[in-house]
């Protein structure tokens, strides 16, 4: 059932193209507007503590081969010491970090903008596309698709037996809402390309969860056996000169 | 850390901006993203563009930035004059900030006042608790003014924070050996290791200090460090080499009366080719100095 449908190329003046504009300048609109709305953060102080003793634990599990076994264990009895150890969290001191969010306004004020700046523009967007650009067939994807697609990317046109190819301008929007990336950072610079892809991620990642951090830290470093790697170096060292002095 | 990508560009630019070449612009904005320190350069070429009152207006918001990059080159250029003017500048345009209020402290420290520094510094770090930069000033400071127990107060107190700060781990492993205070410094670079393994530099100065502390264990353990660096290096370190040929001889000084098997008998010939390597190298670079180094190693060897 391969019959070429000739598309209108008023199709593509007035429907492909306006899309696309008006979706990178809701995009730069939206840079500017989170620009404005950012509040400076002020990190505190255990907070960032905390973050810094992760790192620090995690370099110490990554290189422990590589330093003698009593530096080795004095460094872990440091972490994991039961009384006054940095990765020790006591049962019931561990921050809650959902009541803490509900807790600081600031930070429940920060996280309702960020969803609100990307779900309005959204909303609208789809809206829009829905009223006016629906019921024709908007453009063809080059590459066959089986039928599973057609409840997705035919949703306006009525027709079944329309190839799945052709698909509405329905379609058009979500290819654009993915792909916009590229030329935001062409656009707004480079550090600034996030689009909504990443936003959406961004919208999952709740507070940093550090007792939880801090305790599996602290699991991975009693786990470590420790393997000391420098007498193997000798023998290395001594290939290398050999090769060298040949 | 720059990549040897970035380091290309960065001589190609340089050597282009030096010669007369345009591309300065993009020079400074390479030296601002990676962090080098290249101030002669910087002071010359950026002050010429903000002389030049045409290419400033061209440079738009950005001609701030420029400002702030000319006065912290000024600074290290000790041209107080310049400095003073690019601050003066700033602060006509952003009064009350704290950026333009560090650039003042840091020329206040530049001019050599180490009380008011020490307010100015204190005051912003009422404002902003946690700022490393300002954190690393006063050591900075301290060490400066010849006070190098008050640096390490400052950078371990510093340290207790921010412990993931390699850069600080090595200033402080630095001020330790200044100071002949050598198991902290080994500690220092123990760390260092510990954060990035796979460099030499770090091996060979854990290996340093564990040689000049000194005892057979010490000494068995600087060898292996010895010739870690030899293996990341490929053999090219002649520091290393002779650390090696070093730690040989100190090790069958100190093991003269006890048993065969204390010693690490693991890389037997490790010494002899290292001296050959030695030889092989002083044979290819320096030829004239190789009588020396060759009765250098026997009496090594004989001892």
């Amino acid at each position: 059932m391969a019959e070429d449908l000739v598309l209108d190329t008023a199709i593509r003046d007035w429907v492909l193209i306006p899309l696309s504009v008006v979706m990178v300048l809701i995009g730069i609109l939206r840079y500017f507007v989170s620009k404005l709305m950012r509040s400076s953060p002020s990190p505190d102080a255990k907070i960032v503590k905390e973050g810094q003793v992760i790192i620090r634990a995690r370099n110490l599990k990554a290189g422990a081969n590589f330093i003698p076994l009593r530096s080795f264990r004095t460094r872990r009895l440091y972490f994991s010491n039961e009384e006054n150890g940095l990765l020790h969290v006591p049962k019931g001191q561990g921050t809650n970090p959902q009541a803490q969010m509900f807790s600081d306004p600031n930070m429940a004020m920060d996280m309702m903008k960020k969803n609100l700046s990307m779900i309005i523009p959204q909303t609208l967007t789809f809206a829009w596309v829905n009223f006016f650009f629906s019921g024709f067939v908007a453009a063809k994807i080059p590459f066959p698709l089986t039928q599973r697609f057609r409840s997705m990317l035919q949703n306006g046109i009525d027709l079944s037996t329309v190839d799945v190819s052709y698909v509405s301008s329905r379609s058009w929007y979500f290819l654009n809402l993915f792909g916009l990336r590229g030329l935001f950072s062409l656009i707004l610079g480079d550090e600034n390309a996030i689009d909504d892809t990443q936003r959406m991620m961004q919208m999952g990642g709740f507070g940093f969860d550090a007792s939880k951090s801090l305790g599996a830290e602290k699991d991975g470093l009693d786990i470590i056996q420790h393997d000391w790697a420098l007498p193997r170096f000798e023998q290395r060292a001594e290939s290398v000169l050999r090769k060298l002095v040949k | 850390m720059v990549t040897k990508t970035e380091e290309r560009e960065l001589n190609q630019l340089e050597n282009q901006v030096e010669n007369g070449g345009g591309g300065v612009w993009e020079y400074l904005y390479l030296v601002r993203k990676l962090k080098v320190r290249r101030s002669e350069i910087v002071l010359k070429h950026g002050l010429s563009i903000l002389n030049d009152s045409g290419k400033r207006s061209a440079l738009g918001p950005d001609e701030w930035i420029l400002y702030e990059q000319v006065a912290m080159a000024a600074m290290d250029c000790q041209s107080l004059a310049v400095a003073q003017n690019c601050i003066k500048v700033l602060q006509k345009k952003f009064p009350e900030s704290k950026r333009v209020g560090k650039l003042e402290a840091l020329l206040i420290e530049a001019k050599g006042m180490w009380e008011e520094a020490e307010k100015a510094y204190s005051i912003l770090l009422e404002d902003n608790p946690l700022d490393q930069v300002i954190h690393k000033r006063k050591v900075a400071m301290a060490k400066a003014q010849g006070k190098p127990s008050l640096a390490i107060e400052h950078l371990n107190k510093y340290l207790e924070v921010f412990m993931a700060d390699h850069d600080a781990w090595r200033e402080l492993a630095e001020i330790y050996v200044s100071l002949q205070m050598y198991k902290q410094a080994a500690f220092c670079y123990e760390e260092l290791i510990l954060s990035q393994p796979t460099l030499p530099l770090y091996h060979l100065a854990y290996a340093d200090v564990l040689y000049t502390i000194g005892g057979l264990e010490n000494l068995i353990a600087a060898r292996k460090y010895y010739a870690a660096t030899i293996d990341l290096t490929g053999g090219k370190c002649t520091r290393a080499l002779l650390g090696i040929c070093l730690c040989g001889s100190a090790i069958s000084q100190l093991s003269r009366g006890r048993n065969k098997e204390d010693k690490d008998m693991a890389a037997q010939e490790l010494e002899s080719l290292a001296a050959t390597a030695l030889e092989k190298e002083y044979k290819q670079k320096s030829p004239a100095k190789l009588n020396l180094l060759s009765s250098a190693l026997r009496s090594l060897k004989l001892s």
